[in-house]
């Protein structure tokens, strides 16, 4: 469970946090817990470096990021401690490689970087998760960012994300200068209809290259699994395929 | 203090809070000699003075007294084979005073310089090797000279 942190060896620990209500301590003392990480806390500009044994080492063990599933059986508390021990931890390793580069030194084992950075990513989704069954059970809807497909100057349609302002929207002239809604143009229709072709030219030549590709694939390899085929190319009529003229290979029948 | 999107916050409503800021912070070795009190940083370029100070005093447990901040645009330079201008990301420095009193030193990391006692060992151990497998072409070759080298079975 707490192999990545362990190893690591960083500066907090759960018993070590500093807690400011008596309410979380009291929580902490009254369950069996295990330490998230090992090491005692110094909390100064100490710990915007690795331990001093890993100062110029060729390589740093460490053990894999966390995982979603670990992430859900914790609790909120649990993961807001979480966060900030793997925020320090970036900011330690970010320190570390700068300062790597900069003395034109290895930087041991990078990959940590991208544990973090997956650890985070899982942890943040999953109080997402827990955001929105809270929502949904409160009020009926996400409590996610609200956003629109709207059509743009050019026609074109993007996703806005939509965001709270002070002025109701006819009197906000700014912004209605910079999102500007798509009425009808003569030009813009002509690109538009350009565009589209392109879009459909591209979409038929892939039809056919696909198409073209499958009977290779049926020469090749005769046996091969079809409902795999059929997975990978959908678009594909493979009776179809076996009807043209390029299956079958160049043996002359006897 | 992050780069996620809030509510805009109404008179009467309760206090924000950021509750998983995502903000980064690198302490890095200052290029220009700075007091003993002034440390450096590089951070999101969205942090505000206000940000780093509360980043460093929630998160950090670091008193500062002043934050000056910059933003660092660093030099262009030319594509070496098809000349185009290129620049690299723009930098957010912080100069954080601490309160008097207190000093803060940036370390020498690599002063147990791990890379060249290893180096020193490989080749020590490659030296070893080669005049043992030597001595053992001696050995082996002992009741044969003048014979190629070659020449064996």
């Amino acid at each position: 469970m707490d192999c990545f942190l362990k190893l690591n060896k960083i500066a907090l620990s759960l018993s070590n946090l500093r807690l400011n209500s008596s309410k979380y301590v009291s929580i902490i003392r009254s369950t069996s817990y295990r330490p998230i990480c090992l090491t005692a806390a110094n909390r100064d500009l100490t710990e915007f470096f690795d331990d001093k044994k890993n100062w110029g080492a060729q390589e740093v063990k460490s053990g894999r990021s966390w995982t979603k599933d670990e992430l859900r059986i914790k609790s909120n508390a649990d993961l807001h401690k979480l966060w900030y021990i793997l925020l320090k931890e970036r900011n330690m390793l970010l320190t570390m490689e700068e300062e790597s580069k900069q003395q034109v030194r290895l930087f041991p084992s990078p990959e940590r970087l991208d544990k973090i950075a997956d650890s985070m990513e899982n942890l943040e989704c999953v109080v997402r998760e827990r955001n929105r069954a809270y929502h949904e059970l409160e009020t009926g809807e996400t409590g996610e960012r609200p956003g629109k497909l709207t059509t743009g100057v050019f026609g074109l349609k993007y996703y806005q994300r939509m965001c709270e302002h002070v002025i109701p929207k006819f009197m906000n002239t700014k912004w209605n200068e910079k999102r500007k809604e798509y009425h009808f143009d003569k030009d813009v229709e002509q690109f538009l209809l350009k565009y589209r072709e392109k879009l459909y030219l591209q979409k038929r030549r892939k039809q056919a290259r696909d198409f073209n590709h499958v009977i290779g694939l049926l020469n090749r390899f005769p046996n091969m699994d079809m409902e795999v085929l059929k997975q990978h190319y959908p678009d594909v009529d493979i009776k179809k395929a076996k009807n043209s003229r390029k299956y079958g290979g160049h043996f002359a029948p006897k | 203090m992050s780069t996620r999107w809030y509510p805009i916050y109404q008179k009467g409503n309760p206090q924000l809070r950021v509750f998983l800021p995502n903000f980064w912070m690198k302490l890095v070795r200052p290029v220009i000699k700075q007091p003993p009190n002034v440390v450096q940083f590089s951070c999101s370029m969205e942090m505000t003075k206000h940000d780093i100070k509360n980043y460093l005093e929630k998160i950090y447990n670091v008193k500062c007294v002043d934050v000056r901040t910059r933003i660092h645009m660093p030099k262009t330079r030319l594509e070496p084979t098809f000349g185009y201008v290129i620049k690299d990301d723009d930098v957010k420095y912080a100069y954080v005073t601490l309160p008097k009193g207190e000093e803060f030193q940036f370390p020498d990391l690599f002063e147990l310089d791990q890379t060249k006692k290893d180096e020193e060992a490989n080749q020590e151990k490659a030296l070893k090797q080669s005049q043992e497998s030597y001595d053992k072409f001696l050995e082996k070759n002992k009741e044969r000279e003048n014979m190629p080298g070659w020449f064996s079975v």
